[in-house]
C-alpha cells in the first residue's frame, strides 16, 4: 500500500505535484496516466525517497520509505532502464544491489532466470538492448521480492513477446496481494493490465477511480454498431436527443448514446432485421483523452467548460 | 550490441516472486559489501590499481637508476629524477601515484551520476550517509593495499639499483623511513578518498578530476610561487604540504608540520570532503 498525503514537489516556480492525495492499493494493478511532464515520475521518485517532497508525504507500508529496514524488500523499484553501470555485467548489477539485503547469487540467478537474461547475464549492462535493459531492471525489483512494485513505461522497448510477458507478470504480481504502480504510454497495453487508475495532470489527480468506472464515465456509453437490410428505416426511429449516428456505407451504421438492447427493442418493436448489433467497447484511449483535453482547457481558466466526469472525479479527489 | 534472447527463457520458468533467499535487514556492512561487489566488478578497477604500482615501482626504478648514473637523462639533471636523499630518489613516482589515484577516487565517485544508477543505489540504501561510507571504505580496501605494495615495492627495487650502483641508502629502520614509506601509502589513499568525496560532491568526473589537480597539485605549487612568505604558515595545511610532513626523512624546506600534526590535518582533508559529500547526498535530490 502507498498513501500519498498533500504531497508536493516545487522546482522553482513551478509546482510539479501539487498536493496531491491518493491510496494505492494492493491487489491489483493501479495504471498511473498523464501527460509528459505531468509528475509521474516526479511522484514515482518522491515513494522510493529520491526525491524530497516539498510538502506532504508518501508513506510505503504506514511509513516513509527511508525508515524500511530491508528498503529493497519494501519496494521494488524501476524507473530508469538505462541507470546502470555500463561496464559491470548484468549479473554483477544484481549482485551489488542484492547485498544490500543480504541476498546471493541463488536468487540473482533465479531471477535471471525469470526475467529469461540467464544467457546474456555475463554480458556487460551497457550492451543490452533497451528491451533487455527493461528485463534487467524488472529483475532488480523483484529481488527482494517486494510488496510493493512501482514500474515507470517497463513496456518501453519491449518486444511483442516481452509485452505479453509482463502483462502475465503483473497480474500475476497483482494477484498474490501485491501493490503494483504502473505507468505506460501505451493506453491499449494499460487497458488490458491496469484495474485501477490514477491520472494526473499538471500535478493534480484528474481521476482516482476504477479502469471500468472511469472508461463508462468518461466515454459515455461507447459505440455500437447496427448491420440492417432496413438501415433507411431504422436510422429515424434511433434518432434522437443525445443519440448521434454515423454512417459510412450503406447498410451499416453507427450510433453513440443509445445502448445496444436499446436498439434491439426498437427494431423488434418495429418488425425490422437485423444482421449485426455489437456493441463497441469506449477505449481507456479516447477516455483518456477527453479528460487531459479539458484539463488543458482547465489550465486556461474555462473551469465551467470542465466534462461532467471530470467534476466528479475532482469531487473526489 | 543487440543480443537475441531464445524464445524458451522469455517464459518466466520459475515464478520471479518466490525467494530462496532470506531477507536482511540493510546495514551499513552490507552497503559496504555491495560498494565493494560493485568496485570489484569493474575491470578499470584493477586496471587503475596495477597502474598505481606500476608507477610507484616503475618511477622509483628509474629514478634511482638515474641516480646512479647506470642510465643518463637526456639534459642531465632537472626533470622528476633529480636530487633528493635516497628515500624520496626510490619514491619519484609518488606524486604520479597521488595524480593517478585522485583522478580514479574522483572517477568512482562520480560514475554513478553519469550512468544515473545512483537512483538504484540511493533506492536501495536510502539512509544515505551510508553510500558515502560504503564507497569510501571499499575505495580504501583497493587503494590502500595497491599503495602498500607501490611503495614497498619501490623501496626494495630502489633500494637494491641504488646498492648495485654503490648509491647511498636508507634502511627501513633508519629513523624515520618506515614511517615515510608507510605514510606514503596513507598519502596516496588519502588522495584517492578526497577525489571520490568530490566526485560525489561535483557529480562529474570532468570537474571533480579538475578540483582534484587544481587543489593538490597546482595550487600548493602556484601559491608558494605567488604568495609572499608569511603565507607559508597557511599554506602548511594544504592536503599535499600536510602530507609532506610525514612521507619525508629530510625537512621539507621551512613551515613543515610536524609529523603526526601533518597526519591529522591530511585527514581532516579527506574528512571534510567526505562529509561535503554525505551533506551534499543528504540534501540534495537524487
Amino acid at each position: 500500500m502507498i498513501e500519498l498525503q498533500q504531497l508536493s514537489k516545487r522546482y522553482g516556480d513551478k509546482l510539479a505535484v501539487d498536493a496531491i492525495d491518493s491510496t494505492i492499493r494492493p491487489g491489483r494493478v493501479t495504471g498511473f496516466l498523464g501527460p509528459n511532464g505531468a509528475g509521474k515520475s516526479t511522484t514515482m521518485r518522491m515513494i522510493v525517497g529520491l526525491d524530497r517532497p516539498t510538502a506532504g508525504s508518501a508513506l510505503v507500508n504506514g511509513r516513509p520509505y527511508v525508515g524500511a529496514p530491508a528498503p529493497l524488500a519494501e519496494v521494488g523499484a524501476l524507473l530508469d532502464a538505462k541507470g546502470v553501470d555500463a561496464n559491470r555485467s548484468a549479473r554483477n548489477h544484481l549482485l551489488a544491489l542484492g547485498a544490500t539485503v543480504g541476498i546471493g547469487a541463488r536468487r540473482v540467478d533465479e531471477v535471471l532466470a525469470s526475467v529469461g537474461l540467464t544467457e546474456v547475464a555475463h554480458q556487460s549492462a551497457g550492451s543490452f538492448s533497451l528491451g533487455m535493459g527493461q528485463r534487467l531492471g524488472i529483475a532488480a525489483a523483484l529481488l527482494a521480492d517486494p510488496g510493493v512494485l512501482i514500474l515507470d513505461e517497463p513496456v518501453n522497448g519491449l518486444d511483442l513477446d516481452g509485452i505479453q510477458w509482463i502483462r502475465t507478470l503483473l497480474t500475476e504480481l497483482a494477484d498474490e496481494g501485491r501493490t503494483v504502480l504502473l505507468s505506460s504510454h501505451l493506453m491499449s497495453e494499460m487497458q488490458l493490465v491496469a484495474d485501477h487508475l490514477l491520472i494526473i495532470g499538471q500535478g493534480r489527480i484528474l481521476a482516482d477511480t476504477s479502469m471500468a468506472s472511469f472508461i463508462e464515465q468518461s466515454g459515455g456509453t461507447g459505440v455500437v454498431v447496427v448491420a440492417s437490410p432496413e438501415a433507411a428505416a431504422l436510422a429515424p426511429l434511433l434518432a434522437g436527443d443525445g443519440v448521434t449516428l454515423t454512417s459510412r456505407e450503406a447498410g451499416r451504421f453507427e450510433v453513440r448514446g443509445l445502448a445496444a438492447h436499446a436498439i434491439g427493442d426498437i427494431a423488434a418493436g418495429h418488425g425490422l432485421t437485423l444482421h449485426e448489433l455489437a456493441p463497441v467497447a469506449a477505449s481507456l484511449e479516447s477516455a483518456y483523452l477527453e479528460l487531459t483535453h479539458d484539463s488543458v482547457e482547465y489550465s486556461g481558466g474555462a473551469r465551467h467548460d470542465l466534462h461532467p466526469a471530470l467534476n466528479d472525479l475532482e469531487r473526489a479527489a | 550490441m543487440a543480443t537475441t534472447v531464445a524464445p524458451e527463457l522469455l517464459t518466466a520458468q520459475s515464478r520471479p516472486t518466490e525467494t530462496t533467499t532470506t531477507i536482511h535487514r540493510q546495514t551499513l556492512a552490507r552497503a559496504i559489501r555491495a560498494e565493494w561487489i560493485k568496485l570489484r566488478t569493474l575491470r578499470s578497477t584493477w586496471i587503475g590499481m596495477g597502474a598505481v604500482v606500476l608507477v610507484l615501482v616503475g618511477f622509483g626504478a628509474i629514478s634511482a637508476a638515474v641516480s646512479t648514473g647506470s642510465v643518463t637523462s637526456p639534459d642531465d639533471g632537472g626533470g622528476p629524477f633529480d636530487g633528493g636523499g635516497p628515500l624520496s630518489i626510490v619514491l619519484a613516482g609518488a606524486d604520479f601515484a597521488v595524480l593517478l589515484v585522485g583522478v580514479l577516487g574522483a572517477m568512482a565517485g562520480a560514475r554513478e551520476y553519469g550512468s544515473r544508477m545512483i537512483s538504484a543505489t540511493i533506492a536501495a540504501v536510502p539512509r544515505r550517509w551510508q553510500i558515502i561510507v560504503a564507497k569510501a571504505v571499499a575505495l580504501a580496501a583497493v587503494v590502500l593495499p595497491a599503495a602498500l605494495i607501490g611503495v614497498l615495492g619501490a623501496y626494495g627495487v630502489g633500494m637494491g639499483i641504488l646498492s648495485a650502483g654503490d648509491g647511498a641508502t636508507v634502511g627501513l629502520t633508519d629513523d624515520g623511513v618506515l614511517r615515510s614509506v608507510l605514510g606514503m601509502a596513507g598519502y596516496v589513499t588519502a588522495i584517492a578518498l578526497v577525489g571520490l568525496g568530490l566526485g560525489m560532491l561535483l557529480r562529474s568526473a570532468a570537474s571533480s578530476i579538475g578540483a582534484l589537480v587544481a587543489g593538490v597539485l597546482l595550487l600548493p605549487a602556484l601559491a608558494a610561487g605567488l604568495l609572499p612568505a608569511s603565507f607559508d604558515s597557511l599554506l602548511q595545511y594544504l592536503p599535499s604540504s600536510a602530507a609532506s610532513a610525514f612521507t619525508t626523512v629530510e625537512g621539507a624546506g621551512d613551515s613543515v608540520l610536524a609529523a603526526g600534526a601533518g597526519a591529522f590535518v591530511l585527514a581532516a582533508w579527506v574528512a571534510a570532503t567526505l562529509g561535503a559529500a554525505v551533506l551534499a547526498i543528504t540534501r540534495r535530490d537524487a
